[in-house]
């Protein structure tokens, strides 16, 4: 085989190299460089080189070097976007012996992708000392054309990966500002009644607690977390003097307190949520499995989980919080009703997801509890955990 | 051994460090001999033998690396040579120019005979 032959195999060769640290997945850019500046001054057997990339405010920075004592792109950056595209040169021949891009080089190629400057490759004399050829220079300009394209592929995406980066931001951004809005509206809806204090941010965590010890995704658990927010919205609507009324409804006033359901639908219609069903949990948490709730009266197949969880987290929040015609039940007690209404009201599934929830909180498996924080003070855990120890067998048998 | 998974082995012998690349040395991983190397010379030893015994592959990345030790060694006025590389090796050397500025021995105990000959 002749020289010649060999040359051009190794050549061919080289190429292959520099395609396979191009495309090779795995290592990150820096390495990919530093891969692809080992592999040109293998190539070309040189002991100096570099690899340059221009940013998108012009400057020149470099990305990979090695034998360079003293490399100072930043002077000629204009002088280089003037040579010819991806094409080598002759440094001298370019700038004049006193340029200084780099002391020791011997060849630069600026590199272009279409109109775009993306940087240059330097290179230095041969270790051999022969002169470049007319081949090396065709072999370079190939390989240019593929570093600038990598160089111009890398820039694309760190600009997608920043651009990504600020939409996650503003994403978060208005997720935060729409959560404390939510907030505030709970707080309004609550402000009105001043036994309800509160109570829509607890059923909103009961529901999330629930919903989370039955496997929901976070996306779902989101949305029964707004249910829960909002589930009472349509109160804002009802007149303060009923709400806070000492005496016992008439039933006309019963009626008007049941709207408040419909009302609080009504309200949130309009919104387009991302989650589904906040529509309905909102409209019918005060329905009951065996139809006798409202506003419509649904029965078992009817009410999904989300409902079936909000309804039952309102009731426990309403029954251990205190009202203006009534004082507030024990956990104990309040544990006890829930099991009594089961079937007729309330969910197996969902009270033995509540109690499980509560049974770990009591015993500290949850690392952020839901519901235990709201307990009073002076609850009586052991007594508790007795009670939910006796339900979750049962339930669960 | 995985051929691809590149190694690097070395001893003293008297003045001399013997080093065993063992690998195909065709990537960054060989950059680990440039500086096996430089342990060496950071410790004053300016004599080098690289074996090649157990070295299949080197491709671009693998000359650019030898150059850069060849280089190291001039400028501390030191000598590197190899040995135990297989015809195929020799061949590309030859190819690229490079046998006139190398120093080749068919066995590791030739290359060190010459350097204990007082060659630096």
């Amino acid at each position: 085989m002749s020289t010649e032959l060999k040359r051009a195999l190794y050549n061919i060769s080289a190429l292959a190299d520099l395609g396979q640290e191009i495309t090779a997945g795995g290592s990150n850019f820096q390495e990919k460089i530093q891969a692809v500046l080992y592999v040109i001054t293998g190539t070309f057997l040189t002991n100096k080189g570099a690899i340059l990339a221009c940013n998108k405010d012009g400057q020149m920075h470099i990305l990979a070097q090695r034998g360079f004592d003293q490399l100072d792109p930043g002077r000629a950056a204009e002088e280089i976007k003037a040579l010819a595209r991806n094409e080598p040169c002759l440094l001298p021949a370019a700038f004049g012996a006193d340029a200084g891009v780099a002391i020791g080089a011997g060849i630069l190629t600026p590199l272009w992708v279409r109109d775009e400057f993306a940087g240059m490759v330097l290179l230095g004399e041969k270790f051999t000392a022969d002169p470049y050829t007319a081949e090396d220079f065709e072999l370079l300009r190939i390989i240019a054309a593929q570093i600038a394209v990598a160089l111009n592929n890398h820039s694309l995406f760190r600009d997608l990966s920043a651009q990504l980066d600020e939409n996650r931001r503003l994403y978060e951004e208005m997720r935060r500002i729409y959560h404390d809005t939510l907030q505030a509206f709970a707080a309004a809806i609550d402000a009105k009644d001043a036994y309800t204090k509160h109570h829509s941010q607890r059923v909103a965590k009961y529901s999330v607690a629930i919903a989370r010890e039955l496997g929901w995704n976070d996306h779902d658990i989101e949305g029964i977390y707004v249910a829960g927010y909002l589930h009472d919205v349509g109160k804002l609507v009802i007149s303060n003097d009923l709400l806070n009324k000492k005496k016992p409804f008439t039933p006309e006033e019963v009626d008007q307190i049941k709207t408040h359901s419909t009302l609080s639908h009504t309200i949130i219609s309009k919104i387009n949520f991302p989650w589904k069903d906040v529509g309905k949990m909102i409209r019918h948490h005060h329905e009951r499995l065996d139809g006798s709730g409202y506003p419509d009266a649904l029965t078992h197949e009817d009410l999904n989980d989300g409902v079936r969880i909000l309804t039952l987290a309102d009731a426990f929040d309403a029954m251990t919080s205190r009202r203006a015609y009534r004082d507030k039940m024990d956990i104990q007690d309040a544990l006890s009703e829930l099991k009594n209404c089961l079937d007729t009201q309330f969910d197996n599934r969902i009270l033995l997801a509540f109690c499980r929830v509560l049974d770990k909180e009591i015993k500290g498996e949850l690392p952020e509890p839901d519901i235990l924080p709201h307990f009073d003070r002076d609850s009586d855990l052991s007594v508790i955990a007795a009670l939910l120890e006796g339900i979750i067998r049962e339930l669960s048998s | 051994m995985n051929p691809a998974q590149f190694t690097v082995d070395s001893r003293l012998d008297g003045d001399t460090a013997v080093i065993y690349p063992k690998g195909y040395l065709n990537n960054l991983a060989g950059e680990s001999l440039v500086a096996e190397c430089g342990r060496y010379t950071g410790k004053g030893i300016r004599k080098i033998v690289l074996n090649f015994g157990g070295t299949g592959l080197i491709n671009s990345i693998g000359i650019s690396l030898l150059l850069q030790i060849i280089e190291d060694l001039r400028t501390i006025e030191g000598t590197v040579c190899f040995s135990n590389m297989s015809k195929f090796q020799v061949d590309t050397l030859d190819m690229l120019g490079l046998l006139k500025h190398l120093r080749i021995f068919p066995a590791e105990s030739e290359a060190l005979q010459y350097l204990g000959a007082g060659a630096v």
